[in-house]
């Protein structure tokens, strides 16, 4: 079974799962609090994932860390070719 | 460790998103097992907005996406040649 059916057939298993409890399609007659917390499910976990996005990007740009050696070698480097380059001609 | 701005953004985006996300998990999972008469329920809007307002984000979300590629299509048109 190729990855596309495994997860198409794991989503609809939940999916269906998640109608059953919100429509009451099978007649279980779940207490009420139950099905008011289950029918905004998918929409919940699409701001849960959201949310984590953004709290991973947020940790990352605050840890990422700075290289300052190489970024002073690097504006020498630039320095160095742009001479280079007006020697020969190259108008910067 | 990265400094100043970009600590202050990161950590700043970090709060954020831990505060929306419990404000909502309260709002979408605890509220409706919390007696209707407890005064917890002042600090939420009504249940029908939990569902309302990250559809009118989504939307916007779509909208500014939309723009900024037009923006960038209409900078980017060239004109005809002409032969």
């Amino acid at each position: 079974m190729t990855k596309l059916l495994e997860w198409l057939l794991g989503v609809s298993l939940v999916l269906s799962a998640w109608a059953v409890v919100s429509f009451d399609l099978l007649e279980l007659s779940l207490p009420q609090t139950y099905r008011e917390v289950a029918w905004p499910m998918p929409l919940y976990l699409l701001v849960t994932f959201g949310c984590y996005s953004l709290a991973t990007v947020g940790y990352r740009v605050a840890t990422f860390n700075d290289c300052d050696e190489a970024s002073a070698e690097l504006q020498g480097q630039i320095q160095e070719a742009k001479q280079d380059l007006r020697k020969k001609g190259l108008k910067i | 460790m990265a400094t100043g701005v970009d600590q202050a953004v990161g950590m700043s985006l970090v709060v954020f998103s831990l505060l929306l996300f419990t404000y909502y998990s309260v709002w979408v999972i605890i509220l409706p097992f919390v007696d209707s008469d407890h005064i917890l329920h002042k600090y939420f809007l009504p249940r029908e907005y939990s569902v309302i307002l990250p559809g009118i984000a989504a939307v916007i979300l779509l909208l500014c996406i939309g723009a900024f590629i037009a923006v960038i299509m209409w900078k980017n048109r060239k004109p005809k040649k002409v032969d």
